[in-house]
């Protein structure tokens, strides 16, 4: 059975301007902390691009070519993103909109990061 | 001077340039709609409405006891009365930013334009796959030549005006809400900044 933690809102923690309020980086690794939706969902949105980034440079660096490596890093993030909120986190799913909310945060914007930066090392490191 | 001549060392180089000028005029956009948008009363009184009546709609549809049918039913008329303020608020929004966005849309379209009278019918990088469709319609826009991972400015001004905008406007704080009308699976940078 699958150990449900309540994703409770928590209004003590505010939001200015959509930053975060100031909280340990312990948190992000702790399956008791609890999450305001907005925060986990900014979590996951720049978990996302970080792993974007990474992965467009690493495959132009290589380099590697193909649309394949495309749904490679899809299902590479896609994957992070899951382990991080379902393993770490525990988080559960149907607090915070189901599977599909959580794992379309900041989805599209990665996808271009990704591009960006796949497209600009393999120009201009090996031509 | 040193460093001009190793950037134009770089076959691919106008790429950097493309990607500099596009870093700007995000930095830009995202100025002038803080000027005309997020620093007014009006932008934060709506969107802190939206972020109070999406948390309380969220409340209300995750504690519904379903054992009282009486309560159930006025429940379900306070849920409807909530979601139609949530809508009317997100599309007060909308209009409001709309308004203000049309500065923002001249000035993209401004750099748009001079970037086109700089870069046309130049490859301004090479694409690691081929593209297919609709994305080969723009990456190979204006190009000659049957080489498919040639690419036009047009496909790189694209990844870096969604890229940079929409994590600056993220870093920034100016997304749209949760709450608003339009956050779908693939969530733009706020169109009526645009």
């Amino acid at each position: 059975m699958k150990e449900a933690k309540p994703g409770k809102l928590n209004v003590h923690q505010q939001h200015e301007n959509g930053h975060f309020s100031p909280f340990k980086f312990a948190k992000l690794l702790d399956p008791e902390a609890s999450w305001d939706k907005d925060q986990l969902g900014d979590i996951l949105h720049w978990i996302r691009q970080v792993v974007a980034l990474f992965c467009g440079l690493l495959w132009g660096a290589i380099p590697v070519a193909g649309g394949i490596w495309i749904f490679i890093f899809l299902a590479i993030s896609t994957g992070i993103i899951y382990g991080y909120y379902a393993m770490i986190l525990k988080i559960d799913e149907e607090e915070f909109g189901g599977h599909a909310a959580l794992l379309q945060e900041g989805l599209f914007a990665s996808i271009t990061v990704f591009l960006l930066a796949w497209i600009l090392v393999y120009s201009l490191a090996h031509f | 001077m040193a460093t001009q001549q190793f950037l134009s060392s770089f076959k691919y180089s106008d790429s950097l340039t493309v990607v500099a000028i596009s870093f700007c005029t995000a930095i830009v956009c995202e100025a002038i709609s803080w000027l005309l948008i997020y620093r007014t009363n009006s932008y934060k009184s709506l969107k802190s409405s939206i972020d109070r009546a999406a948390k309380k709609l969220e409340t209300m549809k995750t504690d519904q006891n379903p054992n009282k049918l009486s309560t159930k039913k006025s429940k379900t008329k306070k849920i409807d009365r909530v979601e139609t303020s949530l809508k009317e608020s997100s599309r007060d929004l909308s209009l409001f930013k709309f308004k203000s966005g049309a500065v923002v849309a001249l000035v993209l379209i401004v750099v748009f334009g001079f970037l086109n009278s700089l870069f046309e019918g130049k490859v301004v990088a090479k694409l690691p796959f081929k593209p297919i469709g609709i994305v080969m319609k723009m990456s190979h826009r204006g190009l000659k030549g049957e080489d498919a991972t040639d690419c036009s400015m047009v496909f790189l001004y694209f990844l870096c005006s969604i890229s940079i905008r929409t994590n600056l406007q993220k870093f920034l704080g100016f997304s749209p809400p949760r709450g608003a009308a339009g956050a779908g699976l693939f969530p733009m940078p706020d169109p009526k900044t645009n």
